[in-house]
């Protein structure tokens, strides 16, 4: 039994410890294998048990793949007996085909958040488990789908490995099998090798790599560099390094005038100065003026409710960016700048790699609708507009749009674009300016008075800022919400109490975009809800239904 | 399918003296060439799916040994099959995913048990049930019981399932009965080896084809009056037959042990987890030398009454391990035992838990008890802590997060045709309002997961619309029922289309045509796009469903009048024809025929065909769509209203921005979806599409040449 370990791989730190525990035991060493469909795990398994054969070990691999092929979660079970056949005679192990929770020798995963599910699932133990995981996430469709940031922290997740598991090795498997030019399979599957975990020679892994046929050369590139990284155990240190650490400071303004930056704390100057840079871009110094102008209503405001600053002037700073970013509130004109840049033709190169001697192409997928338009338009024509297009909804007409693909890459697309792009001038003078301006005065108002009463509140409020993003009802919506929020849980009541109610009410704001949560947490805290909007859904009843008053129960909403 | 399993047919060839390396289920393949079937049919369906889709491809090799292969139209025909060995020596093996096939079957199973079988009939079964299971949890078992077949129930070990097979037709052919033989998930994708044997060429088969039809003979019509006399039978001659095949072939194997007062009895296919559970009381080795006796039954249905009782007289107790409900085994041991007045004591389902898999973790707890009462000075002490460090763990690791971590349940592929049609649906009921959503089973199901969930019931593959019958006329609004092209040949066509159609139902049915039964694999249907379509087609990657009209022909045939066809990625005249199914004046059955071909099969078609056009030089258009970072608006609408995997989130580049971004990360197909969407919901203006044009003609570069040029002067940085 001696001649089969330590394994052959050198530099096995972990798993020649590994090995002596189950060589106390007596017992099969263990593996479980998390993946997603698609990614090759029954290969893996596959190339195991060929290994483990070409080794001469008795071995036996199961899985549950099931429907898990189309991209869902699944997992891959192996067993190695350490003791060669031909030292068995006739005798043969019997083999377990389900995981044992807390008797694993290793658990191997090609996603984060699929080796933090397993953990959970009582499968690593700390006295015994090795856990090689990768960082890199693949995001399920709950965490992509919320309309604020719904991803699961990386940092919570690599915690567990800390708690749960022997020892663990965390690299990122999927950038590693992108630069090999080949599959995570086989970086797993060098992972595994150069852990020892089992007692073969790494040969043996690469005798059956290297019969895949065609393949074989990328796979075994990449079995190779996640042999020489888990083996020479330099895989987290530097990851969780990069995880860990505090997010980089926002940079220093470029360009900013030090005249405009001047009055600002150091603390908000960072953020300032972005703002100030980027409503330069939107519509010129004048309006960054403006910009700052307002922000220094928020500092005096902020000076008077903490004058020491003992809260980092937290309240400017979160201003400084939630002002940046509904002054330079989105339109057409400013779609148009930003998708005709160099800067941007650049980055879908990098995007979309065309090679060398390839043409690329882009188009770009807009749909304008008459809001769009309207928002340029003075005030009076922008009225009748919209009008006449209520009027095309009222006769159960979708409202006016006009989808368009655009040629960038061309002449007239490019030159289409750069037209619009001129016409920031428009812009002061369109009837959305005037509206967003007014609400821009609400609610600065709304943080000025705010932090005036106590400062968590005036932060709350700034806070809101979050709330308005992105275009037509989207950004309609965001208004109304933070306009409502501010209306009725602002003024009342005991400072400290609202301050917790908006914060609640915010929360509540991104959790659905149907505004359920956000309705509850207003009544919860005493506010009455949203109005109701009158949205033009068509109810369409059977033609053989009921008789039409009874219909009406069914119309309410 | 375009999968292929060339080295999966090379095994089915080994001979004496070779070693079979691969899964079970192949495994199992194989042994049904040793045991000289003549003919196999079945219905696909995970976990057993590999047996029918090899014999499929292996079918050149198979017509060498004169065995005939079908690809049953469902799991009902499979059986019906079966129907050749009552009279015949034929020996036949069918295939299903059970229980839903076994349900699908039953009528035929009923039939074909009742005049019994003169050549070996075994139905291979993939048992459904535990972790990675897709559908109802329930037994096979009471199948058995109700019909009289054997149930066989091997142990996974490759060899004995392989033996299991050749034991099965014989046992089929001593006692007259069918016999099912389960293999549980993992047990149908465990890899090993066991030592292989030659293949056996039917004497009847193919190559050597019957003269003349059987005499006529009334006993094997499933007929009154000799239903009576079958039922007779089966009590009387058959049972007993298969009782003393069983016992005089030692199919059930008895384990001797130490501790000879006491015995667990085992279903075969949890030998494993057992003697593992044993292991870690420290009642058995690694080999699987135990401490408790075992009786592991290879063969669940008959039991043989003298093997059990043989085996419990003289123990103080007896555990059955038997997993599922009811308990079937363990209340014929109790009649058994209470018969013959033993006083052993008897526990099952009293230790252990009545639902779910018996995993080794959920074996222990209750081997632990069993040990605790019956074994006084038993080591359970370790066991004991071992269970209770894995509760603490999961506790601990619950407790550290802030929130359960986010599922992920299987879904739409990259590029999946069906993901459009689910966009449009979204859009149409913001539209009109929510309509009561008969849901099947298919791919498509996956559209009752995020972010659509979708779906009111699955009844059933196929149901939908016949699901519906009782909703939709007590509901104000129209109905929508999904189906996909698998289910409709399967079961819709008749359980649903046509009773529709002759009730005069007002219902919308909505059909997926991608061309295959696809999330069994890919299999082949009637509806599935031609070979000659396929070689005919200029641009291999192109949908081609729409060259195979059978299932249009076959609604026309049928009488339906308001036929629509749309492309899938046609998001928004998928969503006007909804909208218009759901509000016309037409009162009958509307039948949105969804078309799209199963991306899978198409990029398999795609890949080797554009390497080639690479290859050659010629020229080639890749698509790729993107995400603006600095217009996303991080609202995240639109993946709300795709799903797709590829189109995900990254950190917001602006450092003003806090919420993370919409992108599309490599693996996109460019299958139009994005820009679909963008244009049928009025998304943000951030997706664009990128088209790049490999080995382009030298005109097409020149004019690109010039165009860029002026392009980048008109540009700002």
């Amino acid at each position: 039994m001696s001649a089969a370990r330590p394994p052959a791989g050198a530099n096995a730190p972990s798993g020649g410890s590994a090995l002596h525990a189950v060589s106390k035991r007596g017992g099969p060493i263990s593996l479980l294998i998390c993946a997603l469909g698609g990614e090759g795990g029954g290969v893996l398994t596959e190339w195991l048990v060929e290994t483990a054969r070409h080794a001469g070990y008795p071995a036996q691999a199961t899985s549950i793949p099931g429907v898990a092929q189309r991209t869902g979660a699944t997992t891959y079970y192996l067993e190695v007996f350490p003791v060669p056949l031909a030292q068995l005679g006739d005798r043969r192990p019997v083999f377990s085909l389900t995981p044992v929770p807390g008797t694993l020798d290793a658990l191997v995963s090609s996603e984060l958040l699929e080796t933090a599910r397993q953990i959970g699932n009582g499968m690593a133990s700390p006295d015994r488990t090795l856990v090689i995981t990768s960082s890199a996430r693949t995001l399920t469709t709950q965490e992509r789908m919320q309309l604020g940031d719904g991803r699961a922290e990386p940092a919570d997740l690599l915690k567990l490995l800390g708690r749960f598991a022997r020892a663990h090795q965390v690299f990122d498997m999927n950038t590693l099998a992108r630069e090999a030019g080949t599959v995570v399979s086989a970086v797993m599957l060098g992972a595994i090798a150069g852990s020892g975990l089992f007692p073969f020679r790494r040969e043996d892994y690469e005798a059956v790599v290297q019969a895949g046929g065609k393949s074989a050369e990328a796979s075994l590139r990449g079995f190779a560099r996640a042999y020489e990284r888990v083996a020479q155990g330099r895989t987290q240190a530097d990851y969780l390094a990069q995880v860990l650490a505090p997010a980089d400071a926002p940079q220093s303004p470029r360009g900013a005038p030090p005249a405009a930056a001047d009055p600002f704390p150091e603390p908000v100057r960072g953020m300032f100065g972005l703002g100030y840079a980027r409503l330069v871009d939107y519509q010129g110094t004048a309006y960054a003026e403006l910009y700052a102008g307002r922000l220094r209503q928020v500092l005096a405001a902020e000076r008077e409710a903490d004058p020491q600053g003992a809260h980092g002037f937290a309240v400017t700073k979160e201003m400084a960016r939630w002002l940046a970013l509904w002054m330079a509130f989105d339109d057409i004109v400013r779609v148009a700048d930003l998708k005709s840049r160099a800067s941007r033709s650049a980055r879908v190169q990098r995007e979309v790699k065309p090679g060398v001697h390839d043409l690329l192409k882009v188009y770009d997928h807009f749909k304008p609708g008459v809001p769009e338009f309207a928002a340029l338009l003075p005030a009076p024509l922008a009225g009748r507009l919209t009008a006449w297009d209520r009027r095309r909804v009222a006769r159960g007409k979708a409202s006016w749009a006009l989808p368009l693909k655009v040629a960038t890459h061309s002449v007239l697309g490019m030159a289409a674009l750069r037209t619009l792009a001129r016409m920031k001038w428009l812009r002061p003078r369109g009837s959305r300016y005037a509206i967003e301006q007014a609400m821009i005065g609400q609610w600065l108002e709304g943080v000025v008075q705010g932090t005036r009463r106590a400062w968590e509140l005036g932060h709350e409020i700034a806070l809101c800022g979050r709330l308005i993003k992105g275009y037509g009802s989207t950004n309609e919506r965001g208004k109304e919400n933070l306009l409502h929020v501010l209306e009725h849980l602002a003024r009342g009541g005991v400072a400290p109490e609202a301050a917790q109610a908006i914060r609640a009410a915010r929360e509540a704001a991104l959790a659905d975009d149907a505004g359920k949560a956000l309705d509850a947490a207003l009544v919860q805290h005493g506010a009455p809800p949203r109005p109701v909007k009158a949205v033009p859904v068509r109810w369409v009843r059977k033609p053989r239904g009921l008789a039409a008053d009874d219909e009406s129960r069914l119309k309410a909403p | 399918m375009e999968v292929s399993f060339g080295k999966e047919i090379e095994s089915l060839r080994l001979g004496a003296g070779d070693t079979f390396h691969g899964e079970g289920i192949l495994a199992i393949t194989k042994a049904l060439l040793q045991s000289g079937v003549a003919y196999v049919g079945g219905y696909q369906g995970a976990p057993v799916s590999h047996l029918l889709d090899v014999m499929v491809q292996a079918r050149p090799y198979l017509d060498e040994l004169g065995v005939h292969v079908e690809a049953c139209s469902n799991e009902a025909s499979a059986a019906a099959m079966l129907g050749a060995s009552i009279h015949y020596p034929l020996r036949g093996a069918v295939t299903w995913k059970s229980i839903v096939g076994t349900n699908v079957a039953a009528d035929a199973l009923s039939n074909l048990s009742s005049p019994g079988v003169t050549g070996g009939a075994l139905i291979v079964v993939g048992e459904d049930y535990g972790e990675g299971a897709s559908v109802i949890q329930e037994r096979t078992h009471a199948f058995a019981l109700k019909s009289s077949m054997c149930l066989l129930d091997p142990r996974p070990d490759l060899a004995v399932m392989a033996r299991m097979v050749e034991e099965g037709f014989r046992l089929s052919e001593a006692s007259n009965m069918p016999a099912i033989l389960e293999l549980r998930i993992r047990a149908c994708h465990v890899r090993g080896s066991f030592p292989a044997r030659d293949n056996v060429a039917p004497g009847i088969s193919t190559r050597a084809l019957l003269e003349n039809p059987a005499a006529f003979d009334y006993m094997r019509l499933a007929h009154p009056p000799v239903t009576f006399r079958h039922e007779k039978l089966k009590g009387e001659q058959r049972i007993p037959a298969a009782r003393s095949y069983i016992l005089e072939n030692q199919l059930n194997e008895l384990f001797a042990g130490r501790h000879e007062d006491l015995g667990i009895l085992v279903q075969g296919g949890l030998y494993n987890a057992l003697v593992r559970s044993l292991q870690q009381l420290g009642l058995a080795d690694a080999f699987g030398a135990t401490e408790i006796p075992l009786l592991v039954l290879n063969v669940t249905y008959p039991l043989v009454p003298e093997q059990v009782a043989d085996f419990c007289a003289g123990k103080r107790a007896v555990l059955v391990v038997e997993e599922g409900q009811p308990e079937f085994i363990e209340q014929e041991i109790a009649t058994l035992l209470r018969r013959r007045d033993l006083q052993t004591k008897l526990h099952g389902k009293d230790l252990l838990p009545a639902a779910g898999e018996y995993t080794v973790e959920v074996l222990s707890a209750g081997l632990a008890r069993f040990a605790e009462s019956h074994l006084p000075g038993a080591a359970t002490e370790d066991t004991r802590r071992w269970l209770a460090a894995n509760d603490e763990r999961r506790q601990a690791v619950a407790a550290a997060l802030d929130k359960p971590l986010p599922a992920r349940p299987p879904g739409f592929c990259i590029g999946c045709p069906e993901r459009p049609v689910f966009s449009a649906l979204k859009l149409a009921q913001q539209q009109i309002g929510n309509v009561h959503i008969a849901a099947d089973i298919g791919c498509h199901a996956f559209g009752t997961f995020e972010p659509f969930s979708m779906g009111h019931s699955i009844l059933g593959y196929g149901m939908s619309l016949a699901s519906r019958a009782g909703v939709s006329p007590m509901m104000q609004r129209r109905t929508l029922a999904i189906m996909g092209d698998g289910g409709f040949w399967h079961n819709g066509l008749l359980t649903g289309v046509q009773s529709a159609l002759f009730n005069g139902d007002d219902a919308v049915l909505l059909i997926f045509k991608n061309g295959y039964t696809s999330a069994t694999g890919t299999q082949e249907i009637l509806s599935t796009p031609g070979e000659d379509a396929k070689s005919q087609a200029a641009d291999k990657g192109r949908s081609l469903a729409h060259t195979n009209q059978t299932i249009e022909a076959a609604l026309k045939g049928l009488g339906v009048q308001w036929l629509r066809t749309v492309h899938t990625y046609e998001v928004e005249t998928m969503r006007a024809t909804l909208i218009e199914a759901f509000t016309s004046g037409f009162e009958g059955l509307k039948v949105i025929v969804a078309e799209g071909e199963c991306q899978l099969e198409r990029q398999r078609r795609l890949k080797p065909w554009l390497a080639s056009l690479l290859q050659k030089g010629e020229r080639v258009v890749r698509v790729k769509y993107g995400v603006d970072e600095d217009v996303c608006n991080g609202d995240h609408a639109c993946i709300r209203l795709s799903g797709c995997p590829t189109l995900t989130l990254k950190d917001n580049p602006d450092p003003l921005k806090v919420d993370p971004v919409a992108t599309v990360i490599d693996g996109c197909v460019g299958c139009g979806l994005c820009g679909a969407n963008a244009h049928a919901a009025t998304l943000c203006p951030s997706f664009y599409r990128a088209e790049v044009v490999q080995n382009p003609r030298w005109h097409e570069r020149l004019v690109h040449s010039f165009r860029s040029a002026i392009v980048r002067a008109l540009q700002p940085a």
